[in-house]
């Protein structure tokens, strides 16, 4: 009874589980027993593991990481930085939302990767046009999400601010900022996976180090242990990122329901 | 009796942009003494939620006076406090820190606004739900905490539009009686607008009825009922002619309104 009571109560982190072992458990053993393993064209998680272990826990990529991470970092804090007052400016003043509307629609919409070599022609191989490709799809989650937060801004709270007494900056401090933050930080979530596209193109274009040159390096010459280690790496980090954003957002605003994002 | 609130043929007109115009007030007038609480009744879209927040300072109306104490109303002022229908609660403060809204406007203390909002929370019945958020109140313990927040600046004025609108039948009586006693105690000058008859019937010193779009005053009863009141008051007969007098009155702009598409 007790047992099952146990059962119900961590039923999705087990069954998550339980599938992510079973998939992995398929892929090693229709390698091993199924189909011959071609190395050049495939790998299996056992080689994987055994890179990982090599090439993560020994150290070799952490150098590449943090290369990747230094450019990831400036490229996202200046779409912070940027994109909160562009978002902020549209969504309280109307002539500045149809100035910059057509733009970064097109843009958001856009694959801005197609970018990328373009950038590395203009800034060069290295820390500067990693960081700019990041910053330039980053930077558009943040813009809209805080242009829909501000938009969507409650008029009856802003009326009660101002009936009791509530001046122009009390307005924004006391109701517009509270109220657009969860939205920025949900677009600070999205930004972070684009973010991260934007660093592996980067350096797959053109780079002579970091985590996506390691992982393009090794494709190339067919480790393809070693080429999973890495993306293995790169998702570990995804996942840390958004859902320790996720984790932010319940902190900074406890106020919203649970299971609402 | 002198002037509290007087209103002069108050005018105001909607103008949406690529929209039709609508003429919510037209020549309204009222005047309400002090420590008196009056319910303006009448069809819906009739502009008396409108006037609410014309008194409250929210909104400039085209034409007309509109003097408070004397002194006409240019803006929002603490002496003037309003109920908001809907609650209109800061979804991320605290009940005690949404109570405490007026005084950090108005730059009092932190130390002598929790002192303030402790006593309004007795006041209002909410002792234990200080730290709760807006989304884990009912409907009746947000409206306590819009009333005590309204109540904290100790303004002279609380308006209130509609403010148990949107509450359950049970709850809205209990709330009712518990905003005569909090009335009787702090004189306050009450203005009220409802849909209620009976809300208005007893609540109120004075009922308004205005007429259908555009708001006019169509008559004023006074409900010579005793106070204190209490809820068997309106199982008397006497009430109930209250009550019919007022829907008599309120019964032909309410057809009137509807035929208007409301």
């Amino acid at each position: 009874m007790v047992f099952k009571n146990w059962l119900q109560e961590y039923q999705r982190p087990l069954i998550g589980f339980a599938s992510v072992a079973a998939v992995i458990l398929f892929w090693e053993l229709t390698l091993t027993f199924l189909i011959p393993l071609n190395p050049f064209f495939f790998t299996k998680p056992s080689l994987i593991a055994v890179a990982f272990k090599e090439q993560v826990i020994d150290g070799a990529l952490w150098g590449d990481l943090a290369v990747s991470s230094r450019a990831f970092l400036l490229g996202w804090s200046f779409a912070v930085i940027l994109g909160i007052p562009i978002g902020a400016l549209m969504g309280w003043r109307r002539r500045a939302e149809y100035t910059l509307d057509p733009f970064l629609t097109a843009l958001y919409a856009s694959p801005l990767v197609a970018l990328a070599p373009l950038i590395i022609v203009v800034f060069g191989v290295g820390l500067f046009a990693k960081t700019v490709l990041v910053f330039v799809l980053s930077i558009f989650p943040f813009i809209f999400n805080t242009f829909a937060g501000v938009k969507s801004t409650d008029r009856i709270l802003i009326n009660v601010v101002r009936s009791f007494g509530g001046k122009e900056k009390d307005l924004y401090f006391k109701v517009i900022f509270p109220s657009t933050l969860p939205y920025i930080v949900a677009g600070a979530r999205i930004a972070i996976g684009r973010g991260l596209v934007g660093i592996i193109v980067g350096e797959f274009y053109a780079a002579s180090e970091g985590i996506g040159f390691a992982i393009s390096r090794f494709g190339d010459t067919y480790r393809l242990p070693e080429m999973f280690a890495g993306i293995f790496v790169l998702m570990i980090a995804a996942v840390v990122l958004t859902e320790g954003m996720r984790k932010f957002e319940a902190v900074i605003a406890p106020w919203r329901k649970t299971g609402e994002t | 009796m002198v002037s509290f609130i007087e209103a002069q043929g108050v005018t105001l007109v909607f103008k949406p942009k690529n929209r039709e115009h609508v003429t919510a007030l037209k020549e309204f007038s009222l005047n309400v003494t002090k420590g008196e609480f009056v319910s303006i009744v009448g069809p819906s879209g009739c502009g008396k939620s409108t006037f609410l927040n014309v008194l409250l300072g929210l909104i400039k109306p085209d034409t007309g006076d509109l003097t408070f104490k004397g002194h006409p109303i240019t803006g929002p002022s603490q002496e003037r406090a309003m109920v908001f229908q809907e609650f209109g609660l800061l979804p991320w403060r605290t009940a005690a820190a949404n109570i405490e809204l007026g005084l950090e406007l108005k730059g009092i203390p932190a130390a002598e606004r929790t002192e303030r909002s402790k006593e309004l929370v007795k006041l209002v019945g909410l002792v234990g739900f200080e730290s709760h958020y807006p989304h884990e109140l009912s409907g009746g313990m947000k409206q306590r905490v819009g009333l005590a927040r309204a109540l904290a600046t100790e303004p002279e004025v609380l308006l209130m539009d509609e403010p148990f609108a949107a509450l359950d039948a049970q709850t809205r009586d209990i709330m009712q009686s518990e905003l005569l006693g909090i009335w009787e105690r702090t004189h306050k000058t009450v203005l009220f607008v409802t849909h209620s008859i009976e809300e208005a019937a007893y609540l109120s010193d004075r009922v308004i009825v205005m007429t259908a779009r555009p708001g006019r005053t169509k008559e004023i009863l006074p409900i010579q009922l005793p106070r204190p009141r209490d809820y068997e008051m309106r199982l008397t007969p006497e009430f109930n002619d209250i009550k019919a007098q007022i829907w008599n009155t309120l019964k032909d702009e309410l057809k009137t309104s509807s035929r208007n598409g409301f």
